[in-house]
């Protein structure tokens, strides 16, 4: 009797002690509730007088991803942002992830203040938010099975081979693309990111997974899977004109002053050697820079 | 083995900490609406029982993931801006709630009437009635199907991602991201689901087990 009652004591405090750790661990630690900054106001004074910014960022590598083994945010856009940023006087950025169809909604509600994900600048995205001027520009690739199948070597190539399919990211250009050169709907897989699309064409859910050529050579360069990139490739043709992929930085459309500021200071960044310097470990040669090209001209052409 | 853990364990178990604040907040959250509107749809009050229809009703209605992109994309247009975490824990409370209120109102209602009358018979008030008579013996079969939806609350937390919280799922997408290691990652991820999901059954059968074992045997 006296054996079983201290049994259900010390099981009862037992009880009681697991619940208590567990509402210490899951409690919200300070910040961890914070609203974000939330839209208005300038945002430049702002972030000034707090230090930090908030950038939005969708985990692609090499564009923008958390560097798993330090946790640090890094890629591209956001080493390009802290020495941007740092010269506007504001030290530190924070990283908001999240997803990459969700980035222009979040930017919107003001959830963070920047789009550092390597965006591309196309006529659609304007009308939600504006843009710095391009940082880098990038061509096509396809990744395909090894060996290269159906033989795929562009976009064209693929809408002339039957039941050949196309895999895309959803919310990522290469969708407009296949549609503008004619791959009808059903022939288009949509992806949630970029690791299903390569886990997709391995286990041949689609024949090729269409990227720009710097995501589709840090993908290749990370998996084991029997995947190639498939070469050679045809420069995607619209209207005329080579379709590149000009990616930038995102802002909400209040925020001029900021806008304005951000892109003075990447004015006279762009090309240097020290940018040479910042983006080259991420695969961005100086063949990439984004020449004369500006956000005001990207936005008037026509969907690519 | 080893050194796949090494690398993936620690953010995995930092997801799970949203993961489980979400599931704890709300599950309280659902726990109080459910009660609130599970009994004002009872009423007999027109201005309690038409709240809590509309609110049921919506709420059931609608997908949560809809809900959950409204209430943090959208609503900080009309100047409400919630911080990402109390989003998710109020959205997932409006949703399981609104079941949970059917789970409420379904139990009150098997009460058989002879309970009521028998209150009455002894002048109790209504209040009281329900309170002491009707409600113990409802609450037994309330709780299985409250186990059923703490299960869904637990795994519609991976819809939480779309907001910019790092749960288990979107922790599991970002390392799966890092290395590609999908098979070993997902199998991960689904076990520590699991287990997740026998912690809280077997609570919810201790729960069951000692309500009974308060009210004494019941069909």
């Amino acid at each position: 009797m006296l054996r079983d009652s201290a049994l259900r004591w010390t099981r009862r405090t037992l009880g009681v002690l697991a619940a208590v750790l567990l509402a210490v661990w899951l409690w919200p630690r300070p910040g961890e509730l914070g609203a974000g900054p939330g839209a208005g106001g300038d945002t430049l004074e702002r972030i000034r007088s707090a230090g930090v910014v908030r950038v939005g960022f969708a985990n692609e590598a090499p564009y923008a991803y958390v560097d798993t083994r330090t946790g640090r945010l890094t890629g591209e856009a956001p080493e390009l942002a802290r020495l941007i940023f740092r010269q506007l006087g504001v030290p530190e950025i924070e990283g908001v992830l999240t997803e990459f169809g969700s980035l222009i909604p979040a930017l919107k509600a003001g959830r963070f203040d920047v789009i550092a994900a390597g965006m591309y600048i196309t006529p659609q995205r304007c009308k939600e938010i504006r843009f710095s001027d391009p940082t880098y520009a990038v061509g096509e690739a396809f990744m395909v099975r090894a060996g290269n199948p159906l033989d795929l070597h562009g976009y064209e190539d693929l809408r002339d081979t039957s039941g050949a399919t196309i895999g895309v990211v959803s919310g990522a250009i290469q969708l407009q693309y296949a549609r503008a050169v004619g791959i009808p709907d059903e022939r288009i897989v949509i992806f949630p990111g970029a690791p299903s699309a390569v886990d997709g064409v391995a286990a041949g859910r689609a024949s090729a997974y269409a990227a720009t050529a710097l995501t589709i050579n840090d993908l290749l360069s990370r998996t084991s899977a029997p995947l190639e990139r498939a070469m050679p490739f045809e420069d995607l043709v619209l209207d005329g004109k080579v379709i590149k992929g000009y990616g930038a930085f995102g802002f909400r459309k209040s925020d001029e002053a900021l806008l304005e500021a951000f892109n003075s200071v990447l004015a006279g960044t762009i090309g240097t050697p020290m940018h040479a310097k910042i983006v080259e470990p991420f695969g961005f040669t100086p063949d990439m820079l984004p020449g004369e090209v500006t956000a005001a001209s990207l936005c008037e052409a026509p969907a690519g | 083995m080893i050194e796949f853990l090494q690398m993936h364990l620690p953010p995995l178990v930092a997801g799970l900490r949203v993961t489980l604040q979400l599931t704890v907040g709300g599950a309280i959250c659902a726990l109080v609406l459910a009660v609130l509107a599970g009994l004002g749809r009872r009423s007999r009050r027109r201005w309690l029982r038409w709240p809590a229809n509309v609110y049921v009703e919506v709420f059931r209605g609608t997908s949560a993931m809809v809900q959950l992109f409204w209430f943090y994309f959208a609503l900080p247009f009309f100047g409400v801006s919630l911080p990402a975490l109390l989003t998710g824990v109020i959205v997932l409370g409006l949703n399981s709630g609104a079941y949970g209120a059917e789970v409420v109102r379904s139990a009150i209602d098997h009460v058989p009437r002879g309970q009521w009358e028998a209150g009455r018979a002894l002048n109790m008030s209504e209040a009281r009635i329900m309170f002491r008579v009707v409600l113990p013996q409802a609450l037994p079969m309330m709780l299985p199907p409250a186990g059923n939806l703490l299960i869904e609350l637990m795994k519609n937390t991976a819809l939480v991602s779309l907001i910019t919280l790092s749960e288990l799922t979107f922790t599991a997408q970002v390392q799966r991201a890092a290395t590609l290691e999908t098979v070993p990652l997902f199998a991960l991820t689904l076990l520590i689901y699991f287990l997740l999901a026998q912690v809280l059954l077997t609570g919810m059968r201790h729960l069951e087990r000692s309500v009974t074992r308060h009210r004494g045997q019941r069909a």
